[in-house]
């Protein structure tokens, strides 16, 4: 049995599942020492399903925390970060474009020595021991213990980065630091930016984590334990205090994935509708498809593939002017339990309206058996009109599809729907991230340039295959569940020669056993 | 009135030149940051018109050559379009009085910005494409007649290379083979013009229009069938003329592959506000053909640009996938491109396209 877990910022919520059966969920609240909610949740949920600790083969814990310390601008530990490539982005330095206040929180220790490599593997800049020297000196002067490494065409050529790497190991072996190859493909810029991020954010990691740990310790669980990241597949726990910000997207994802386990659907359209929006994403093969742009986090342009989520301005806070019958944007949020109608307040939101109109049983019902049966009727349309509008700006086609309505809102919609060929309600909805981090499927990912002239397609394809089955082995994949689960290749255009930017993706499945390897990938820095 | 260009305009300049792009071009956003931080430390720049060009001027167009999505990995050092300029002059024992735009799509819009900025040159109101294409002879400069050199080109290291060539085709051979020497991008100062062949041979008014674009596209924010009319009002009153819807849907197929620096494709497209058959879009490097069964309803010169349905933003033809909502606009070329010596260099045959061009407002509607 699996233990799913979910670390949000107000709720913990835990559930037991049985292959894809839920056996027990509980929702719990997230206290200030993140250990006691994951305590309080997991025995609730054990002691729900009356099963013992021993039965559990593995915990997957999914989490927000690293998400809200970066938009909050707290837990940001001050980071340097050094870049190789000089000469060339000489007027473009680190952190150029962040908003002042993270810049601010993070310190600005930006540094740019010579180095980087062309497209073809050419030296941009001699590398130059003594300016990396004065770098380090600097660095040491400041007592700065967090480092972020860059340079140029490193996802295609680390070397570099990792020279680098071992020369801050030997001076200042107490440093912590990210190599941005590690973490990002190709755009510097966004790489770099994801590699100071997830840096300044290793400290609170190594809390996050080892408060996990030492919560599943403390009552004997001796499985081993994974974070889910920004795909929807897990990563390995020692692996998550290295990478952090590998689970920025994890949220929305896991709450499309868990949509995806509750219903069987592999291909719907999932509408999450919350007190003042509703997130309407869209699963394609049983994970989120993917948004297409640049995704900034807290402000800061990156390059992690974020869920395509729309957001629209309809919740079950949502307020009904009832003069003209606009419902939303505007909403009493959180308040709605004081404000709505139901609950004795003053404002008409769309929750009186639902109850009014008898698909829902919330409050005191009597508060708007007054209201004008018109009003409800229209007010009743007009909220199915801007959940199928919405629908309908997602899905990938004309065609009706399923369409999975999650949340505490989802009460609000209870007729059918043009744009929706199916509508379902999943039971346990409201834990649908636990359930969606509580998946089974490890992966690891890279992206590089390549040029086949040099190397032929094929051996490139299969280089970069076997070097990422042996870390998702060391993380505890079966071996031959491992597959491919993406290559997307893109020309460099303008370019005459073979040169094509490669990502690949490849998943497997965790082996369930009591010997389970729990350790991720070791490599000789501790980075894949 | 001249247009006045500060640090708060250049997202709005970019976004109107990814949308001229026609699916070219690369991501303007290096430039953007470049940009901007040069106004902010040098202050505005206003956008000289082609109509005030004084007799004895020396126009000389600045901007990259090379791999766009390369310099997004190795970036550019920041200062070389101000190098070029200084080998330009020393190399020609000639004062530049002027600077213009290669072409109005994609990054170039905005680099000689930061030269006119930086220098207190005065940058012409106009450029050498009203569009994206891929190769130099394309430029309104060199079909007019506008010798490409002597031009001067600096790699990422500081090196300077000086070329003497009379026709634009072999210039760019050179210069093309010279970027992918080094890392993929140059910057260079070419196709010197005096006052007569500038007023010739430039494109008047696109810089500024671009900004008007751009804005337009940022405040109307939203889907591609409420923007038409807004974005139909400010092309027709332009150089550019026709604006068209036509077609919107779903991209149910794209197929792609590198040949000789070019990305190849097409992407077909099924509708999902009517009936009509599959929208077929040939790409190479930039949308050139648009049709409907066998039926054509835009090609190059003419603009074929692409939008995200929901938010009208363009799409970089590099970046077309699978299941994409989109619309698909059709815009006139200004004159420059209807002439006869023009289309030799840019009509559908010129990429291998077995068919004539027909101007787009003699075709028949899209939507």
């Amino acid at each position: 049995m699996r233990v799913g877990i979910d670390v949000g910022g107000t709720h913990t919520d835990a559930v037991l599942l049985d292959g894809k059966e839920v056996l027990a969920s509980v929702k719990h609240l997230t206290s200030a020492n993140v250990r006691d909610g994951v305590f309080g949740a997991l025995d609730a949920v054990l002691h729900q399903a009356q099963a013992p600790h021993s039965s559990i083969d593995a915990v997957m814990i999914g989490t927000t925390q690293f998400t809200n310390a970066v938009i909050e601008r707290r837990e940001l530990v001050p980071t340097a970060v050094i870049r190789a490539a000089l000469p060339s982005g000489e007027l473009i330095p680190p952190m150029i474009d962040w908003p002042e206040d993270i810049a601010d929180a993070l310190g600005r220790h930006a540094y740019m020595i010579d180095g980087g490599k062309t497209y073809d593997g050419f030296p941009i800049g001699e590398f130059d021991q003594r300016e990396l020297d004065e770098v380090l000196d600097d660095i040491a002067a400041k007592g700065i213990s967090l480092i972020a490494v860059s340079s140029v065409f490193s996802p295609s050529d680390p070397s570099q980065e990792r020279l680098i790497a071992e020369q801050i190991r030997a001076r200042m072996p107490d440093v912590k630091m990210t190599l941005s190859h590690a973490i990002g493909g190709m755009g510097l810029l966004e790489r770099e930016n994801a590699a100071i991020l997830n840096t300044s954010l290793l400290p609170l990691a190594d809390k996050v984590i080892s408060a996990f740990a030492s919560a599943l310790d403390v009552r004997g669980i001796q499985c081993p334990f994974y974070i889910s990241q920004n795909d929807g597949t897990l990563m390995s726990a020692e692996f998550a205090a290295e990478f952090p910000a590998l689970t920025f997207a994890s949220g929305p994802t896991n709450s499309l994935r868990g949509a995806s386990l509750l219903t069987q659907l592999e291909d719907a359209v999932v509408v999450d509708i919350g007190g003042t929006t509703s997130d309407i994403g869209v699963l394609q093969g049983g994970f989120p498809r993917q948004s297409n742009v640049a995704i900034s986090v807290g402000g800061v342009r990156t390059n992690f593939r974020m869920p395509d989520i729309q957001a629209i301005g309809l919740g079950g806070g949502s307020i009904v002017a009832s003069d003209d019958l606009q419902i939303g944007p505007q909403s009493v949020g959180y308040r709605l339990v004081e404000e709505g109608l139901v609950f004795g307040g003053q404002t008409l939101t769309s929750t009186d309206i639902a109850v009014a109109n008898g698909s829902a049983a919330i409050g005191d019902g009597t508060k708007v058996a007054e209201l004008d049966p018109e009003l409800v009727e229209q007010a009743t349309q007009e909220m199915h009109h801007i959940v199928n509008t919405g629908i309908d700006q997602m899905r990938s086609s004309a065609e009706p599809v399923p369409v999975i309505l999650v949340g505490g809102g989802a009460v609000l919609i209870s007729r059918s729907l043009d744009t929706a060929a199916d509508l379902l309600r999943p039971e346990h909805s409201g834990v649908a991230n636990a359930i969606g981090a509580a998946n089974a499927q490890i992966g690891r990912e890279t992206e590089l340039i390549a040029n086949y002239r040099d190397k032929p397609r094929t051996q490139v394809l299969d280089e970069l295959k076997d070097a990422l089955s042996q870390e998702l082995l060391a993380a505890g994949a079966a071996e031959e569940t491992i597959r491919i689960a993406d290559v997307e290749e893109t020309a460099i255009s303008y370019m005459a020669n073979e040169a094509s930017k490669l990502r690949v993706k490849l998943v497997g499945d965790l082996k369930f056993s009591a010997n389970a390897p729990s350790a991720g990938a070791d490599s000789q820095e501790g980075l894949p | 009135m001249s247009t006045r260009i500060g640090p708060d305009d250049i997202a709005d300049l970019c976004r109107g030149s990814v949308f001229l792009a026609t699916g070219g071009g690369g991501d303007p956003y290096i430039s953007q940051v470049l940009v901007t931080e040069a106004l902010k430390k040098y202050g505005p720049v206003d956008l000289f018109s082609l109509a005030d060009l004084p007799e004895d001027a020396l126009v000389v167009a600045v901007g990259e050559v090379g791999a766009p999505s390369i310099s997004l990995e190795q970036l550019p050092g920041g200062d070389e379009c101000l190098a070029v300029i200084d080998r330009f002059e020393e190399f020609t024992r000639k004062k530049i009085t002027h600077l213009v735009s290669f072409e109005v799509g994609g990054a170039n819009s905005v680099i000689p910005l930061i030269a006119a900025a930086a220098r207190g040159l005065p940058l012409i109101d106009g450029d050498g494409m009203a569009r994206a294409l891929p190769e130099a002879q394309m430029m309104t400069f060199a079909i007019e007649g506008v010798k490409p050199s002597p031009a001067v080109a600096v790699d990422y290291s500081g090196g300077c290379v000086y070329f003497d060539v009379k026709d634009t085709r072999l210039y760019e051979r050179q210069i093309r083979s010279f970027a992918m020497a080094m890392g993929g991008m140059v910057f260079t100062a070419e196709h010197p013009m005096n006052a007569a062949e500038a007023r010739r041979a430039i494109v008047p008014n696109t810089i500024s229009f671009a900004l008007r674009l751009g804005t337009l596209l940022r405040e109307k924010r939203g889907n591609a069938l409420v923007l038409e009319a807004p974005l139909r009002k400010l092309f027709r009153d332009s150089d550019f003329g026709d604006f068209r819807h036509l077609y919107t849907g779903k991209v149910i197929d794209i197929q792609r592959k590198t040949v000789g620096g070019f990305d190849v494709g097409e992407a077909v497209l099924a509708s999902t506000i009517d009936e009509r058959p599959p929208m077929t879009l040939s790409i190479k490097n930039e949308f050139l053909l648009a049709k409907v069964g066998e039926q054509v309803l835009a090609s190059v010169p003419d603009l074929i640009t692409m939008v995200d349905h929901e938010t009208s933003a363009p799409i970089n033809a590099e970046r077309v996938h699978y299941g994409q909502r989109v619309s698909v606009f059709g815009i006139g070329c200004p004159p420059h491109y209807r002439t006869k010596k023009a289309l030799a260099v840019v009509e559908p045959r010129a990429f291998g396209f077995d068919l004539d061009y027909v101007p787009i407002e003699d075709l028949p509607q899209g939507a």
